[in-house]
């Protein structure tokens, strides 16, 4: 370790595995255990993964000026977030948005939860626990919320895949009490012991979390907040209790395919130091029924209604694995005159998916053709000052190679994320 | 990640700078990717090979290996031309992790001058040149 980076408590126990490390976020990180990313990457398709996620922050706002803050700094109307039928947030619940600037770019995407009546936490990017701390102090003005930055003080744990309830089932104080009315974008519990609501949710050696149905890979599964002395024993416990699962931990890099794959951003690569307006996930923004306008005033606005040169951000996917190297250039993005249109923001290679026909399938299509063995797919995120359309076909180049690359509106198809918690018991 | 005692070097064949082996067989020379690059690739998922009968000179790219997180050039240990490339590696890629000096080899090649062969690193100097890099790395 050097460079001063930053660990979490499971760093030594990365270590112990042979786990490749690297930098992410100012914290030395597992890019891969010695199965690999493929593996890990098809092991969440499949059965379950575990990944350290102990470098995110968290942010707690209490207070009863935490709503108005929020609304005004979170791109979510508070009011109208929550479901189809627009309902306001409510103790339990779970919101994903994005902080912006008063240029309407992102400052950090995150999930802001209703802990209680007069209690919030956001749950933000490695690193970024300060500068949103910072960010919304200096929005507060007379607001009575007391702002508190988690960084460093509690550990989180995902446990992604179909297992995931199972495993949590062998772990959990009365388990079926916890998994009733729970469903995607909920959770319950609290990581404080002197809270009133760590009672709700309890490990069987009596450590309270927050558990979440929430999560970064478009799968089933959890994230669990806990305090920070704690991480490793919750970890064990997960990985004794999933052993009968074939419970596998993930690194960075599988963690990075699984996410592309459910057509999710990464901040500060997807989205970022541009207009967060015109890409897959306009869900984030407090439009109007009839997408003509905002429901809210909010920082970022002005900004994002009053665009001159504007410019689109859409998911695409190759037709064989490979890859254009993000990394290594910058590989642009060209049309079928074969001009320039923009650039590519992420590229990885989707190991669970392959194409069939004019279909694409993923390992746990129910329908997957006979046989069907995925050979994976390059997919990721381009942003481009044209408009382009799904089954659009552009070019990616970079130094090495140009790849065919298909605009679409989703890349990972049959996910199990808003999966019932019924049907994953039995699963 | 394999630590430098944990590496497969086999006597016999020679390294080059970017971790392909050279072995000379009768008069032409087989080329793969060594113990040491596969390890850090992993998850090989693609390689692009040359055509038979291309030539390139030494130290020029010859093809390309993708792996789930990276895309790397493969490079001439020595000159000459491609006399037979291992068509194995289109429906499995993976043979290059599983088996890098036998199943997962990458091209023949009928080289231009076989002294070129004596500039490349042996068992033990390519050995020493790694722990060098790991520990610059660890650093």
């Amino acid at each position: 370790m050097g460079d001063g980076l930053r660990t979490t408590k499971l760093y030594d126990w990365h270590v112990a595995q042979g786990a490749k490390m690297a930098a992410f976020g100012g914290y030395e990180m597992p890019l891969w255990y010695p199965a690999g990313p493929r593996e890990e990457h098809l092991a969440v398709l499949t059965k379950v993964g575990i990944f350290d996620t102990s470098h995110m922050a968290v942010v707690l706002f209490s207070g009863s000026g935490g709503f108005d803050l929020l609304q005004l700094c979170f791109t979510k109307d508070l009011q109208r977030c929550i479901g189809k039928s627009n309902a306001p947030m409510s103790q339990g619940k779970c919101s994903y948005g994005a902080f912006l600037n008063d240029r309407g770019e992102v400052i950090d995407d995150s999930i802001v939860c209703q802990i209680g009546p007069d209690l919030y936490m956001a749950v933000v990017n490695a690193g970024m626990g300060g500068p949103i701390s910072t960010h919304l102090t200096e929005h507060r003005g007379e607001g009575a919320v007391e702002i508190t930055d988690l960084t460093d003080q509690l550990g989180k744990v995902d446990v992604q895949g179909t297992r995931a309830a199972r495993i949590m089932l062998k772990l959990l104080v009365k388990p079926e009490q916890v998994f009733e009315g729970m469903p995607y974008f909920t959770f319950k519990g609290h990581f404080d012991a002197k809270s009133p609501y760590a009672d709700t949710v309890r490990l069987t050696d009596g450590t309270p979390i927050i558990l979440s149905r929430t999560g970064y890979t478009g799968e089933f599964g959890f994230e669990i907040f806990v305090a920070s002395d704690c991480t490793t024993r919750l970890w064990e416990m997960i990985l004794e209790a999933g052993k009968e699962f074939g419970t596998q931990p993930c690194g960075l890099a599988a963690r990075d395919s699984l996410r592309t794959g459910a057509t999710l951003p990464l901040s500060h690569q997807d989205i970022g130091s541009w207009p967060f307006v015109n890409n897959p996930w306009p869900f984030t923004l407090p439009y109007n029924a009839d997408q003509t306008g905002f429901t809210k005033d909010f920082i970022g606005r002005g900004a994002l209604e009053s665009l001159t040169s504007p410019e689109y951000t859409y998911a695409f996917v190759g037709y064989d694995v490979r890859k254009v190297a993000v990394d290594e250039g910058n590989p642009v993005v060209l049309d079928r005159g074969n001009q320039q249109i923009g650039i590519v923001l992420s590229c990885v290679s989707e190991m669970g998916i392959g194409r069939h026909g004019n279909r694409i399938y993923s390992i746990s299509s129910p329908d997957k053709p006979g046989g069907f063995v995925p050979r994976g797919l390059s997919c990721g995120f381009i942003k481009v000052k044209t408009k382009l359309g799904p089954g659009e076909v552009v070019l990616l180049r970079d130094a090495r190679r140009e790849i065919k690359a298909e605009i679409v509106r989703d890349i990972r198809p049959d996910r199990t994320v808003r999966s019932p918690m019924d049907l994953m018991l039995g699963s | 990640m394999k630590s430098i005692d944990e590496l497969n070097l086999p006597e016999g064949c020679r390294y080059a700078e970017d971790h392909e082996w050279a072995k000379l067989e009768g008069d032409k020379v087989r080329v793969g990717l060594d113990d040491y690059a596969q390890d850090q690739l992993q998850a090989i998922v693609y390689v692009e090979l040359p055509q038979v009968g291309d030539s390139f000179k030494k130290g020029e790219p010859f093809g390309v290996v993708e792996s789930v997180k990276a895309v790397v050039d493969c490079y001439m240990p020595v000159g000459g031309e491609i006399i037979a490339v291992n068509t194995a590696l289109v429906d499995s890629p993976q043979l290059v992790n599983e088996s890098p000096y036998d199943e997962g080899w990458m091209i023949d090649i009928k080289p231009t001058d076989l002294t070129e062969m004596d500039t490349l690193y042996t068992r033990e100097s390519i050995k020493e040149a790694t722990l060098k890099r790991m520990e610059e790395e660890d650093q």
